[in-house]
Formats: structure tokens, sequence, C-alpha cells
């Protein structure tokens, strides 16, 4: 025999390393995966001399692994060629009868069956990846919000069902029911009731995803499915060791000691897959030099969480579950994007091969007449008990559960978990496993094991669909919500967090916030790499925008956005108003990306995107209730504090209203200003150290710097520092010469005030004891959009700072105003020409957006709309120009102070 | 408690039973004003918390919808609560009240002008509060137009308790408490 290898019973760690050892590279050693009776030549129908040698060639144990390997997947490839066929039959089914054909076929060829499903294959390496791959990808909250339940069915469940099956199986045995020749006891009946009680993750993976029953369905009964394994492990080795001291020697102690052993074996197996699972996300934490191994070391330890519980005879699959769902959050943040899709596709083909393997292989074994022996008897009564009593639990422990939980079980969730208690391979490796010479009836009970199995996997596979169709189960869907239904939850979560917070319920998720602010506190620190966790994602995907940005702004030499297509601008809602009406601004602009991830960019039609446009903002706007009551579990992933989270949001809003802004800002200055040349801005980058100081956003020792934009500078000075304008001796032709008609004479002075002041900030020697005054103030006369913008400093700002720069409203932003307040200029002075034509229409939403000007901001319009006065042309053209590279990583990062010296050249110029 | 003992007849008790943390809002209700209600609540007196008290309990303090929730379970409209109406309002808003219930009192939640539709003014009021006034006018029209055509069974330009109750059977998780894993 080859080393058969116990999951449970014999699984001594002697055999276990015995099979563990590197494989011989012999041709003595035999596959487990095939009966030592195989000689190579039987393979093939008529053995020539030649393909003999060629199969004792050492080749030949992984080129028959390949060869099945190849076989299953192309088996698969046929299954799926007809898409209605496989809408019907599940998969399992069709590689179940596959697998009959080709026994079939085989014991037509030799009369004996060559390849059955080894327990040790089977335990070693294809339960691993497929519980491996369950366990990973367990969608982790769901699971522990129903933690309760599936711990309840899985232990309370399965002891019902193995004491009920077997107890009943004696009795009918008393009976006479079940023919004499089968020799067996109540032991041998508990035993089989143990191994054939236990619902099969296998099996329902591969049924119930097919079905798509809602989650919470999906998730009792997969994971009672994991959970089970526990006790089916301890049950089955208790009674294996009651079997060989015999059942009068069972006495209270030996009772004592499964129940004991179970504890061990449960809480020891998690415990193991605990630990790994720390292991495996701190090992993740390192591997930023090595990312081409990332996706191993996930493979590796999770395998190994397995094989260790296998070891220390502990519940392996209870230990990779948990080593796959404790990891998975901290290992999907620290590896690389690719190592994160590579994980998934190799789990995910292994998986699938593994599972096609696994239903080949029970067809296959069931074409072995010498394996089991049949008793009608038997088998008709231990298919209705496990039907029945899988029935009566469910009801019972449901009728228990509903009393606690908030949202009950009703009837048709309970029929569809009795239905779906599906057995499977665990079952049959379990049984194969056992000893014909202690337990005499293993034919008899190997032959009802794969009729059950049979049973539920093809029967109840092929039925359940329907029966869900029919009962109308509520079925997993991912229908968004309708516009409606999001304002009137988001409505009714404040009215109820309101009762719930003086009611003083306590909330149901009460543990687990605890357990996030204990994983914040010190998990996270630990398993998370530094660059993940102080970053948020908001950070991100604002540094990403700011990347693209500047590659842009240089690339096209300012003429930002003159390529909408490779540059997609953000269609924001603060530019609705320039088009009245979203409709129309979507048609306008059909290729909108918006900061909304899950908005893809398929546009089936103006209507859904016009839905998908309001879902869009009304997510980034409607306020998340906040709670007072403390203990309560938080709608936030990372519960904060409430005062810092309530600021969060806001920091977060704004920040987001400002990205947009300064988007659509640009987006629009190009396209309604393009013949009025690039407005003026000046970039103001703060020393690194200048920033995240809560409440005084200078910090004495800032540098604050500001240095010219390409795209915003004043129309005059400003190009000449604009790196593609070198050599450009002379004013870019695409500088207006209204813009600098413009400005009014009496303003010319606040300009020149403006300039000082800037560059009084920005000489590092000038340590301004309150820069935020001097630097902000309103009456300073920076030019403001763009300089609040640049200005957000790294993550660490608070939103209280009471910065200016943060806390103005996104109006201000919005280059609308400018050009208004630059009409009302020209309206009422005398200006040879105005500076821009607007639309009579265009005028009106301007003097609306006027309206919704904050007084302070009124203040500060003309200063930041006035065009400078043009600057001295006798500023020398060949003037040092910025190198593109260090204002791009200047708008990127934030550069040390001390680096600044270069950059700040730039106003000082002025 | 000592001799701060409340007292309640039995049948009173015995209605308030189905408050689950009874003892908890009472406590709530009287600290808002320890020197108007009386601890003796055998004899019902008629003791009114003006909506300003409701209103100042820090848990409501940063809602938006505190006003309106007042308003919709005082027996005087004005947010003037007695321990009756304070009561109900949780009752009406626990878990175990039914759905239809709920919807009903949403439905009058949402009614800020109490003509029995939600028009258009209505959903105005909600959005505003919902976005802290952040919405443009556009958006907010643009909003409502969404919802009025999503909802709007029967085409008058308001919704009535029916197209709200209609609204509501679609959306499963609608007035589930948030906190109940689902």
């Amino acid at each position: 025999m080859p080393p058969s290898l116990g999951h449970a019973g014999s699984s001594s760690s002697s055999s276990l390393v015995h099979l563990l050892s590197p494989l011989p590279l012999s041709t003595s050693y035999s596959l487990p995966l095939l009966s030592p009776t195989l000689s190579p030549s039987s393979l093939l129908l008529s053995p020539p001399p030649i393909s003999y040698y060629l199969l004792q060639h050492y080749v030949q144990t992984p080129y028959i692994i390949s060869v099945w390997l190849l076989l299953a997947s192309l088996a698969k490839i046929l299954f799926h060629l007809s898409q209605r066929f496989t809408t019907v039959v599940p998969e399992s089914c069709m590689l179940i009868l596959l697998g009959l054909v080709l026994g079939g076929v085989v014991l037509l060829a030799h009369e004996k069956q060559l390849y059955q499903l080894e327990p040790g294959l089977f335990f070693l390496f294809l339960l691993p990846t497929i519980v491996g791959d369950a366990g990973y990808f367990m969608p982790s909250r769901l699971f522990f919000d129903n933690l309760g339940a599936i711990t309840l069915y899985a232990v309370v469940g399965t002891l019902w069902n193995a004491f009920c099956t077997a107890f009943c199986l004696y009795g009918v045995k008393l009976l006479g029911v079940i023919d004499e020749k089968v020799d067996a006891g109540l032991m041998d009946f508990l035993l089989f009731g143990a191994l054939i009680s236990a619902v099969d993750p296998v099996a329902v993976i591969a049924v119930f995803e097919e079905v798509h029953v809602n989650d919470t369905l999906f998730i009792i009964v997969f994971g009672e499915s994991l959970l089970n394994d526990a006790v089916t492990v301890v049950l089955y080795k208790v009674y294996m060791s009651f079997v060989e001291v015999g059942p009068a020697n069972v006495g209270t102690a030996e009772c004592m000691k499964g129940l004991v052993s179970f504890l061990v074996v449960s809480l020891g197996g998690t415990l193991v897959g605990l630990v790994f699972a720390v292991i495996l996300s701190f090992t993740t934490r390192f591997t930023k030099k090595v990312r081409i191994i990332e996706p191993l070391f996930v493979f590796l330890l999770v395998y190994l969480a397995y094989l260790t519980a296998e070891l220390c005879s502990l519940s392996a699959i209870l230990s990779m579950t948990f080593c796959g769902i404790g990891a998975n959050k901290y290992v999907e943040a620290n590896i690389s994007q690719k190592s994160r899709t590579t994980v998934k596709y190799t789990m995910k083909t292994l998986a699938s091969i593994a599972e096609t393997i696994i239903f080949i292989f029970l067809g296959i074994s069931a074409m072995d007449k010498t394996k089991w022996a049949w008793d009608t008897g038997l088998v008709a009564c231990t298919l209705v008990f496990i039907l029945l009593f899988r029935a009566m639990g469910v009801i019972g422990q449901t009728w228990v559960l509903n009393r606690f939980r908030l949202v009950p079980l009703d009837r048709i969730d309970q029929v569809v978990m009795s239905y779906g208690g599906l057995r499977g391979a665990v079952a049959f490796a379990l049984v194969v496993l056992l000893d014909g010479e202690k337990v005499k009836a293993k034919d008899y009970f190997v032959a009802t094991t794969i009729v059950v199995v049979f049973f539920t996997v093809m029967f109840q596979g092929l039925t359940i669909k329907p029966l869900v169709k029919w009962l109308k189960v509520p079925r997993s869907t991912n229908r968004k919500p309708t516009i409606n239904e999001e304002i009137h939850e988001r409505a009714f979560d404040h009215i109820l967090t309101a009762v719930e917070d003086i009611a003083g319920l306590q909330g149901y998720h009460h543990w687990r916030d605890k357990w996030e602010q204990f994983d914040k506190k010190y998990l996270s620190k630990l398993l998370l790499r530094k660059s993940v966790y102080q970053k948020s994602e908001l950070w991100e995907a604002y540094q990403k925008i700011n990347m693209r940005d500047a590659i842009s702004v240089i690339d096209q030499g300012g003429n930002v956005l003159t390529s909408r297509l490779s540059l997609p601008s953000m269609a924001s809602r603060s530019s609705f108003p320039e088009v009245t009406n979203v409709t129309n601004y979507l048609r306008e602009n059909g290729s909108g990306v918006c900061l909304d991830l899950q908005v893809i960019d398929n546009v089936p039609g103006a209507r859904v995107e016009e839905d998908s446009e309001t879902h869009h903002f009304l997510t980034g706007n409607l306020y998340k209730p906040r709670r007072r009551y403390q203990s309560h579990y938080s709608r936030h992933f990372m519960p904060a504090g409430e005062q810092e989270r309530q600021e969060r949001e806001v920091f977060q809003r704004n920040m987001r209203s400002r990205m947009e802004n300064f988007k659509t800002s640009r987006h629009k200055r190009h396209k309604k200003d393009r013949s009025q040349k690039k407005v003026f801005l000046l970039y103001l980058r703060l020393g690194s150290q200048g920033v995240g100081v809560e409440g005084n956003y200078l910090p004495k020792s800032t540098a604050l710097e500001a240095c010219d934009s390409p795209s915003m500078a004043s129309p005059t000075c400003g190009e000449r520092f604009l790196p593609w304008k070198v050599g450009a001796g002379s004013l870019p032709p695409c500088v207006s010469v209204e813009a600098t008609k413009v400005i009014p004479v009496d303003l010319q002075q606040a300009w020149n005030q403006s300039i000082s002041s800037l560059e009084s900030i920005s000489s590092p020697l000038n340590l301004n004891p309150n820069p935020r005054v001097t630097a902000l103030s309103p009456s300073s006369v920076i030019p403001n959009p763009n300089l609040r913008f640049m200005a957000l400093p790294p993550p660490t700002l608070n939103p209280n700072s009471n910065l200016r720069v943060v806390a103005l409203p996104p109006p201000a932003l919005n280059p609308n105003p400018r050009f208004s307040v630059l009409s009302r200029l020209a309206g009422q002075r005398p200006v040879s020409s105005p500076p821009c034509s607007f639309s009579q229409s265009e005028k009106e939403q301007q003097k609306e957006e006027e309206e919704a000007l904050s007084e302070q901001q009124q203040e500060e319009q003309p200063l930041m709309s006035v065009r400078p006065p043009a600057p001295p042309l006798s500023s020398t053209p060949g003037e040092r120009r910025r190198n593109p590279c260090v204002y791009l990583r200047s708008l990127v990062t934030v550069p040390p102070a001390g680096n600044t010296e270069t950059h700040s050249r730039g106003p000082t110029q002025l | 408690m000592g001799n701060k003992q409340t007292i309640f007849s039995a049948q009173q008790l015995d209605a308030y039973q189905s408050y689950v943390p009874f003892q908890r809002l009472f406590s709530r209700y009287r600290d808002l004003a320890p020197q108007l209600v009386p601890l003796d609540y055998t004899h019902q007196p008629d003791v009114k918390l003006p909506y300003e008290l409701i209103g100042s309990m820090p848990e409501l303090k940063d809602n938006p919808f505190r006003q309106r929730i007042a308003e919709v379970f005082s027996e005087d409209g004005e947010g003037n609560m007695t321990l009756d109406d304070f009561l109900d309002m949780f009752s009406v808003l626990s878990e175990m009240a039914p759905r239809d219930l709920k919807a009903y009192y949403a439905f009058k939640i949402y009614d800020f002008n109490n003509d029995d539709f939600i028009c258009k003014l209505d959903l105005v009021k909600t959005l505003n509060k919902l976005t802290r006034n952040e919405l443009t006018e556009d958006e907010v029209r643009m909003v409502c137009e969404k919802v009025m055509d999503e909802a709007d069974m029967d085409n008058d330009g308001r919704l009535s308790l029916e197209d709200f109750q209609h609204v509501i059977v679609r959306a499963p998780e609608f007035l589930r408490y948030r906190h109940t894993p689902q």
C-alpha cells in the first residue's frame, strides 16, 4: 500500500513524515494515486515493450499526474461548451459521471480498478488547495457576523446527525431491516455515523457556487462544512479508539477524553492557523524587495498551517481556514497588486483543478466492485436517516438560534440549509481509511458512503437549483440600490442611530468594534507595512492624480487637458453649474471619469450614466450618521474617535472636492480660456516639517516657498519660467494682451504687496513666528485657488487646524467666480476689451455662483482673480528655468526642507 | 436606587414592559429635567419636556433629523414630548416594531409640511439635511427628479404613502437596524 495517511485516525506523525519525505525519483516509487498493483503497461491496452520501458522511466509519476490534470481540465472545457447545459447540470455531477465512465472503461479493460481516490493524496494535496482557497477568500465580515450560527450548526448539528444516524441505524439493524451479513455493532455504526454526518466543504462549494443563494445562507452552510471538521476528526478518532479497545471497555473516562480532545483539536487547530496567519502577515511585511516570491509565501505558509495542524493531530481544515481568514487582510495590504492577482488566480486554479480531480476520482472509485458490498437496507436507511436528521437538526437549531438572531432564518432558509447538507469526498476518504480488520462491515460502509455522496452531490445538486428558484429564495444580487433607497436608508440610518444611542442598545458588534480597535492599535502596526497603514487610500489616489496631472502639465506644455482622452479628467459635480443640467454635462463629456472606482467607464446610456452620476455624488455627499454611544459598532472600517471620525469625513470630503475642483478648474480654464492664455498660479510648497502640526499650519521652521507654476504663472513672467518655453525669448503669443489690461491700476499696488509678502514668507531665513497669519490671512494677496490646493500637506494634516487652506468651501476654487469677477470688473470700469466673452447664460450662472460665495471669499475673489500686472519685460528671458523633474517631484511629494533652495528662486524673481 | 425609586402603577409597568430598555429610557428622560419629571408616575402627571431639552441630548445634537423626529412623535406636533411620546418614539423605531409601522412613521418624518404627501419640497429638505447643504441647487433638483421618477407611481408629482411603501418593499435593508448582521 502506498502510505495511506490519515486525515484523522491513522494520521500518526510517523506516517506523515514518511509521506512528506522527498519523493524518491526512482522507479520504485509508486504514486499514492495509483494502486500498487498497477503495472506500467496497464495504462495501454496492448502494451508494446517500448512503452513499457518508457513508462518504467522515472518520469512516470509526474507524467501520470500531468495527464490526469490535463484530462480534468479538458473535461472542464467540454462541460462549458454548452452554456445552457451547464446552467442546468452542475459541473460536479458531470465530473462524477465522467469518472464513472472512465472507471468503467478501465474496469472493462482490466477487470480491476486501477485508480481510486487515495486518502493520502486527498488529504495532503487535494483538500488543502480547496480549503486554502476557501479560507483565504472567505468573506470574513460575513463569516464572523454569523460565527455563532455557524459554530452551532457545525458542532451541535454534526453531533446530532452523527448520534442519531448511528443509533437509528443500530436500531434498524436490530429490527432486522439490515441484512445479517452486515457485521457491525453499535460502535461501528457510531463510527459510520460520525463520518457520514459531516457536511462536506468540497461538495458545498461546488454546488452552492452555482446556485447563488444569498450570502447569509451560503456562509452558514459553507462555514458549517469547514468548521465541522473538528467534530468529525474527534468523533472519528474517538470511535476508532473505542472500536480498537472494544465496546466493553469504554467508560466515562474515555468519553471525557473525547470531550477534551474535541476542545484541543478545535481550539488547537484554530490557534495553529492564527499563529501561521501572524507569521505570514509579518513575513509579507518585508518582501518589498522580493516581490516575485510574495505569492509563494502565501501558498507555503497557508499550506504549512495545514500540515502543522495535521502533524499535531489537530484539525487541519480549521487551521487552514483561520490562517487564510486571519492573514488575508494584512497580506492583501502588504503585497503588490500583481502578487495579489497571482495569488488569487493560482489559488482559484488549484482549487478548481483539485475539485475536478476529486469528483472524477469519486466516480472512478465507485466502479470498483472489489471495494464495496451492497446492502439495500443499509443504503436506504442511511439515506433516509441523514436527510431526516439533517432536516430535524436544522429546524431545531434554527428555532433556538432565531430567539437570538435579529434577522431570523425563515422557513425557506431552513429548507435550503437542510437540503444543502451535502456529503462528499471527505466522508469517502474517511471511510476508505477504515481498517477492514477491525471494522468488519467496511465494505458495506464504503458502498453506502458512495451512494450517499452520489445522491447528495448528483441528485440534490441537480435539484437544488430548481428548488431555490421555486421557493424564491432571495438570491445574491449585485443590484445597486435605487436612489430612493439610498436616500431613505441614509436618512433612517440617522434616525435609528439616534434611537439606538439613546436607548443604549448594545450593538451586536460590540466585540468587533473592540477587535477593530485592537487591530488598529497593535496588530496593524505589527503586521502592516508602515507605508500601508500610514497612507490612506484617499492619499494614494490623491498622489496618483497629482502625479498624472503634473506629468501632463509638463508633457503638454501647460495645455492641460488638450487631449481629454489621454488624461481622463474627473467629471465632477462642481462643474454642473456650467451646464445647468447633468445630462447635458454628461453628453458633453462622455469620457468623464470620476474618483469613484466603482463607477465603471462603460457607458450604456445617458440614463444609466445619469443614475450612476447621481449615485456617485450622493455617495460622496450623504453624511454618515454619527454615533455617540461609544461601544457601538462603527460603520467605518477603521473606527476612530468620534470627533476624529467626523473630522476625517469632513476633511476627506473637502479634499475630494478640492481635487475635483482643481481638475475641473483646469479643464474649464482650458476650455473657456484657451484664447485667454494660461493663468497664473503660484505653487506654494511647504517644507515637509511644515505640515501636520495641528492648529498651526506652518511651524516656525517651515520653509514656505512659492514657486512658479507652469500652467498658472503670471501670464508674462510665469511663462518665462516654463520649462518648455526654454529659449522663447519673447512673450508667447498665447498671452493675451487683455489679461494685462484688465488689471486695474489701483490693484497693482495690492498685487505688489502680495508679491512682497510672498517673498517674505518664502525666504527660509525669515522665521515668521506665526506664518499662518501672514501667509493665509484674507488680506494677503496670494493667488488663491491653486495655492490652496497645492499647499495641502501630507495625510497627517489635521482638518482641525484652522487653515483657510482646507476649510474654504469648494466654490472658492471654482474658476468661474474669477471670470465673473473679471467680467464684473470689466463692466464697472471702462476697460478697453472684456477679458473674455461669455454667453448670457454663462454669466447668469456665474452670478449664481457669486451669490454662493461667502463674504470672506468675496473679499478674496477680486484679489485672486486679478491678473497681475505685467512684470517688467526687462526680465531676462533666458532666466534659469526650473527643472521639470524637480517640479514634478514637488507636486507629488513634499521635498525635504533642506532641498528648497533652488525652487525658492521662482518667487523672488517675481 | 434607595428612596429615589421611581413608582409606576402595575398597569403602566405592564404597558411599558414592551420597551426593552425601559429603565434606561426613563432615566434618560428624567435626566433631561429632573426638576420637571416626577418620580411618581402613578397619577399620570401631565409633564412635557420642551423640544429644546429633547434636542439637546448629546446623541441627538448632531442628528439632522432631531427636530423632525421629535415633532412627529410628540402629541402636540411641536416636539414637546411626554414620557409616553418619548417611549413611543423608541417602540416604533425599535427592532421589534413591525415594518409597516416603521414605514408609516418614516413617511411622516419625511413629510415635513404634514400634507400626507412627500412633495419635492420635503425631498429637498431631506436631502439638504443629509448633505448639510453641500449640494448645489441643480444637484438637489436632479436628485429630486430622480426620486420622483423612480417612485412616483401615479405621476402626480408627489409621493403618497403607497408609493413610499412600494419603494421600501424593494429595499430589504431599509429600516433594519444597522448593527444587525445581515
